[in-house]
């Protein structure tokens, strides 16, 4: 049986038709066509696939789609306004924080997470709150440059 | 493949009602942070999922001198929360040090208790604070002492019908902390985990629990460890001895993360370095 499954996405409502054990990451990727989520190990480890439900980060492909009813979810397409990119984007891009970037859409929605609440971290807080987001590169400390660039007002 | 089946009950009353139609074929989703990923590799073939996160179990109360946690309450709640992190340290500690932020989001304490992993961090800290496991079900509400609830390697006492619906945590007299070694700083699973719980007079010990995780089929309770403490002057002598003592019952295996070998080294100093910290062991 398929079940129906309506969330809001990125600002718009939408409704896509799941299977029970699809995941958040399955039905964005798949079902929805939003490809900037990445699948890297499918397990809760990589952090690729960090999306915001309600405003908190969570690993897309742990999330069962279904929970997500009724909640609201963003994902990297969402952090444009317009043709104005999110100033994390912008930082990044200006610190050369990823090389092939694979990891980066996840490390943007982290960090949006983190600049949400504490909009002044420490480095030691962004270390910390970075941790479940790998990158196989080893960009670490350009995306803590670019980070405390935005946290920094620059 | 045969479709799963999904249900999101926003009554506890419907999800026994639930459990008890479907028993064994139903499958508690909390999180899903142990579940899904076996899911995902196809470990694990679910024939129904029953989600709980509708229930409003996300809650941490005092009563009765117990701390009260509703099982589907975060990793992240809990870590953040004040009354834990002064009156079940450990707890706080152990929840602030499991997963990463992401995780820690959805990852519930239910979940880490019920999915009965040997190097479990909550459960670790529950151990060492004799806490209490409320299952309910259409029968009725029991409670079992955690220590009892844990029967093997991702078993438990838990009947099939039964939601894990609350964990109560007698309030700790004394000190608790949780100490933990990973293969790396942050975001990591134990290589071994113990978390102590003591109850001083000056130098002497009055009442010791150490729990000890990653190291046998179940987390354990170092009942002898304990036993060699209790009512004795606790300096650091003492201290590697009962660490000591703690470790030679624990059976760990070799894995991914370590080996037995080193386990058993890497617990009995987590030990140490656990004990040393709740006695104020300066030296
Ligand atoms: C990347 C990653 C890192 C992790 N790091 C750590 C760590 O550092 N330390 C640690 O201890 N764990 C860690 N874990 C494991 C996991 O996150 C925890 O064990 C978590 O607390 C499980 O909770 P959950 O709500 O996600 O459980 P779920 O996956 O939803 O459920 C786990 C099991 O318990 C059952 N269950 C859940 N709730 C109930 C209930 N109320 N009643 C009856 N049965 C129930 C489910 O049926 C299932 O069998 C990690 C996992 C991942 C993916």
């Amino acid at each position: 049986m398929k079940h129906v499954l309506s969330f809001t996405l990125n600002g718009a409502p939408v409704d896509a038709l799941v299977q029970a054990t699809d995941t958040l990451l399955d039905v964005l990727r798949e079902k929805i066509g939003l490809t900037g989520t990445k699948r890297g190990c499918d397990t809760g480890n990589c952090g690729a696939c960090t999306v915001l439900i309600d405003n908190e980060p969570v690993n897309a492909c742990l999330t069962i789609a279904l929970t997500v009813t009724g909640k609201t979810v963003t994902t990297v397409e969402g952090l444009v306004e317009g043709s104005e990119l999110h100033p994390l984007q912008k930082a990044f891009h200006e610190h050369g924080a990823s090389q092939c970037g694979f990891c980066t859409s996840g490390m943007l929605m982290a960090a949006k997470a983190l600049l949400d609440k504490h909009p002044q971290p420490s480095r030691s807080a962004i270390v910390e709150f970075m941790s479940g987001n790998l990158c196989r590169c080893g960009t670490y400390l350009e995306v803590i440059e670019a980070i405390q660039a935005v946290a920094g007002g620059k | 493949m045969k479709d799963v089946g999904y249900f999101a009950p926003s009554e506890i009353g419907e999800t026994l009602k639930l459990l008890a139609d479907y028993g064994a074929q139903a499958t508690v989703l909390a999180g899903g942070t142990d579940l899904v990923p076996k899911i995902n590799c196809y470990e694990l073939k679910p024939e129904n999922l029953l989600y709980i996160g509708r229930l409003g179990l996300d809650y941490i109360k005092e009563k009765d001198g117990k701390l009260v946690l509703g099982a589907a309450t975060s990793t992240a709640q809990i870590a953040a929360n004040e009354l834990v992190q002064k009156k079940a340290t450990a707890l706080a500690q152990a929840a602030y040090r499991s997963g990463g932020a992401a995780t820690k989001t959805i990852a519930t304490v239910g979940g880490n208790v019920a999915n009965a992993s040997p190097g479990a961090d909550l459960a670790c800290a529950l151990l060492a604070m004799d806490a209490e496991i409320a299952l309910a079900s259409v029968r009725g509400t029991r409670s079992v002492a955690i220590k009892d609830f844990f029967t093997g390697r991702g078993e438990t006492v838990r009947r099939p019908d039964e939601l894990l619906l609350e964990i109560h945590i007698p309030i700790p007299k004394g000190k608790t902390v949780f100490w933990k070694l990973g293969r790396r700083k942050a975001k990591t699973l134990s290589v071994a985990n113990t978390s102590v719980h003591l109850l001083m007079d000056g130098k002497k010990c009055v009442e010791a629990r150490i729990a000890l995780g990653a190291m046998a089929p179940t987390l354990l309770r170092c009942t002898q460890a304990e036993a060699l403490i209790k009512g004795q002057t606790l300096d650091i002598t003492a201290a590697e001895e009962c660490a000591a003592r703690a470790v030679a019952d624990s059976a760990p295996i070799d894995d991914q993360r370590a080996s037995a070998w080193y386990r058993k080294k890497a617990g009995q100093a987590l030990v140490v370095c656990a004990l040393a910290q709740a006695a104020d062991i300066n030296n």
